[in-house]
C-alpha cells in the first residue's frame, strides 16, 4: 500500500513539473508561431499576386475575405457566407444565409471588427451571437480572397486541399476575374521527397499558370519528356522568347513528373476540382448579391 | 558504479565506439526516414542533441527520487517533455526548417535511442558524466545521420546541401525509404571493415 502511495505521488509530481515546462515554452512560443504562419500566409498570397517580396503592394489594391460556413437549423442545411459589406467609409459585415439551390433565405448584420474576423475563434463567435438562437454555423475551412484593384476586382485567392500519393496536399490558386489561373503555390504536402516532393518546384506549378477556365475543365496528364525550353522558360530563366514559349504551352496537358504520376494527376485533379467548385459558388453568391442589391466593396 | 572515463572519452565513445546508427543499430526507422539530404540529418540530429542531453541531465539529477519500479514511465515523460519543448521552438522560431521535418520531430519520443541512454547510464551516473555521454550519443547520431544523407543525396538527387553538383541523378532508388537501409547496411560493412583493419595492424586477434 504504502508503494501504491508513493508511485502515485511521485509520477503526479514528474508530470505536474513536465507539464510546467512545456507551459512555460508554450506561452514563449505560441506568439511567435501565429506571427510566422500569417507572414508565411500573406508572402504566399502576395507572391502569386505577382507581388515580390519587399517591394510595395500599390495603395489601390485591397483584399477582401469571405468565409463559407455550413448552417444548420431544424429546417435542414444552408450555407452561409460572411461577407464585408458596404463601400467607403460605412463598412460592416453580413452574413449571408442562402438554400441549396442558391436562393437568399436571409441576411444578418454581424458586428465584427476585420482583425476578429481573421480570427477564426472571435469569428465564430460573433457568427453564433447574430445567428441567435436554433441554428448553428460550422466554417467550412473554406476561405477566399477577393481581390481589388480601385475598386473593381482583379483576381481570387483560394485555397484547396485534396489528397495526394499519401496524405493530402494543400494549396493556394490565384485566379483571373475568369478562372483562369494566375499562380499556384503548393502550401503543404508530405510527397516522396525528389519525386512527388517536385510538385513545389517551378518546372511543375508552374505548368498550371495561363490555363484558361475552358481548358481546366478538360486538362489532362501527359507521360511524356518535359521540353527543355519550357522547363527553363517556367523555371524563370530570362530567355529571348521566354514569354512566347509559355505562349506556346499555355493549352498544352501537363507534362507529369518522372517516377511522380500519382502525384502530378492528384495536383491536377485537385486544382481542376478546387476551380470548378469556387467558379459554381462564386457566381451563386455574386447573383445573390445583385439580386438583393446588397451593397459590397468588392 | 563510478565512472573513469574522462569528458572527452566519453564523447568519443557516443561518436565512434558506440556510434547509435552504425554500432549500435538503433533508431533505425528514422535514419531510413529522413535522411534524404545532408541537411534534414542536420536538423534531425541536432534535434536529437537537444532532446538526449537535456533528458540525460533531467534523469541524472532526479535518479535519486525515481521509483526503480517506474523507472520507464518517468523516462518517457522526460523525453517527450523535452521534444515537444524543441517541437515547438522549432516552430516558432524556424518555420521552414519545421514544415520538412515536423512530423519525425514528435517521433523523436520513441527514439530507443534516448530511453536506452537514459536506462543505461544517465540513471547511475552523475550529473557531469550523464552531459558528455548524451553529447557524444548526440553527436554520434547527428554524424551519422549526415554521412548517409551524403550518400543517398548525392545518389539520389546528384546533389550536396541542394547544390547540384553532378548535373543529373545517378540513382532514382536512394531517395525512397527502403534504400536507407542499403545505404545503412553498407556503410556499417565499410565501418566493421576499417575496425577490423586497424586492430590487424596494431596487432590485436580481430
Amino acid at each position: 500500500m504504502k508503494n501504491i502511495i508513493t508511485i502515485i505521488i511521485r509520477l503526479t509530481l514528474s508530470c505536474l513539473l513536465a507539464a510546467f515546462v512545456m507551459g512555460i515554452f508554450f506561452v514563449m512560443t505560441s506568439k511567435a508561431k501565429k506571427h510566422n504562419e500569417h507572414v508565411n500566409e500573406e508572402k504566399v498570397m502576395y507572391s502569386l499576386l505577382g507581388y515580390k517580396v519587399g517591394a510595395p503592394v500599390p495603395e489601390t489594391v485591397k483584399l477582401y475575405a469571405v468565409y463559407r460556413y455550413i448552417v444548420t437549423d431544424p429546417a435542414g442545411k444552408s450555407i452561409g457566407y460572411l461577407v464585408p459589406t458596404g463601400q467607403g467609409a460605412e463598412t460592416g459585415f453580413s452574413f449571408i444565409i442562402l438554400d441549396l439551390d442558391g436562393k437568399l433565405i436571409e441576411q444578418k448584420p454581424v458586428t465584427v471588427t476585420a482583425d476578429d474576423a481573421a480570427e477564426a475563434e472571435s469569428r465564430d463567435k460573433a457568427i453564433k451571437a447574430a445567428l441567435g438562437a436554433g441554428k448553428e454555423a460550422v466554417y467550412a475551412d473554406d476561405k477566399t480572397i477577393i481581390v481589388t484593384d480601385n475598386g473593381a476586382r482583379t483576381a481570387y485567392l483560394l485555397s484547396g486541399k485534396f489528397a495526394g500519393f499519401k496524405a493530402s496536399i494543400s494549396v493556394m490558386l490565384a485566379l483571373k476575374t475568369d478562372f483562369g489561373i494566375r499562380g499556384l503555390a503548393i502550401v503543404e504536402h508530405e510527397e516522396d521527397p525528389g519525386l512527388g516532393a517536385e510538385i513545389e518546384k517551378g518546372y511543375f506549378k508552374n505548368q498550371f499558370i495561363g490555363k484558361s477556365f475552358a481548358t481546366l475543365k478538360t486538362l489532362d496528364v501527359v507521360k511524356e519528356p518535359l521540353p527543355d525550353a519550357y522547363a527553363k522558360a517556367m523555371e524563370g530563366v530570362k530567355g529571348e522568347d521566354g514569354g512566347k514559349i509559355l505562349e506556346q504551352y499555355k493549352d498544352h496537358a501537363i507534362y507529369a513528373l518522372t517516377g511522380a504520376t500519382i502525384s502530378s494527376r492528384a495536383v491536377t485533379n485537385g486544382v481542376k476540382g478546387t476551380v470548378a467548385k469556387f467558379a459554381y459558388r462564386i457566381n451563386i453568391l455574386d447573383n445573390v448579391l445583385k439580386e438583393q442589391h446588397i451593397v459590397v466593396p468588392f | 558504479m563510478a565512472n573513469d572515463k574522462s569528458s572527452m572519452q566519453l564523447v568519443a565513445n557516443g561518436i565512434l565506439k558506440e556510434n547509435p546508427i552504425f554500432r549500435l543499430a538503433l533508431s533505425m526507422c528514422p535514419a531510413v526516414g529522413i535522411s534524404t539530404t545532408v541537411m534534414n540529418g542536420f536538423m534531425l540530429g541536432v534535434a536529437v542533441l537537444f532532446v538526449q542531453v537535456c533528458s540525460s541531465l533531467t534523469i541524472s539529477m532526479v535518479k535519486k527520487v525515481i521509483h526503480p519500479r517506474i523507472r520507464i514511465p518517468t523516462y518517457t515523460l522526460t523525453i517527450a517533455t523535452w521534444v515537444t519543448v524543441i517541437d515547438m521552438v522549432l516552430a516558432a522560431y524556424m518555420p521552414e526548417a519545421y514544415a520538412k521535418m515536423g512530423i519525425f520531430v514528435k517521433l523523436i519520443v520513441a527514439f530507443a535511442i534516448i530511453t536506452m541512454r537514459l536506462e543505461m547510464f544517465a540513471c547511475k551516473e552523475p550529473v557531469g558524466a550523464s552531459f558528455w555521454d548524451g553529447l557524444g550519443m548526440g553527436l554520434g547520431f547527428m554524424i551519422g545521420m549526415m554521412t548517409i544523407g551524403l550518400v543517398r543525396e548525392l545518389l539520389g538527387s546528384g546533389a550536396i546541401l541542394g547544390y547540384d553538383v553532378l548535373g543529373f541523378k545517378p540513382l532514382l532508388f536512394f531517395i525512397l525509404p527502403s534504400a536507407g537501409f542499403f545505404v545503412v547496411g553498407l556503410m556499417m560493412a565499410f565501418f566493421n571493415y576499417i575496425e577490423l583493419y586497424y586492430k590487424r595492424k596494431k596487432g590485436f586477434k580481430s
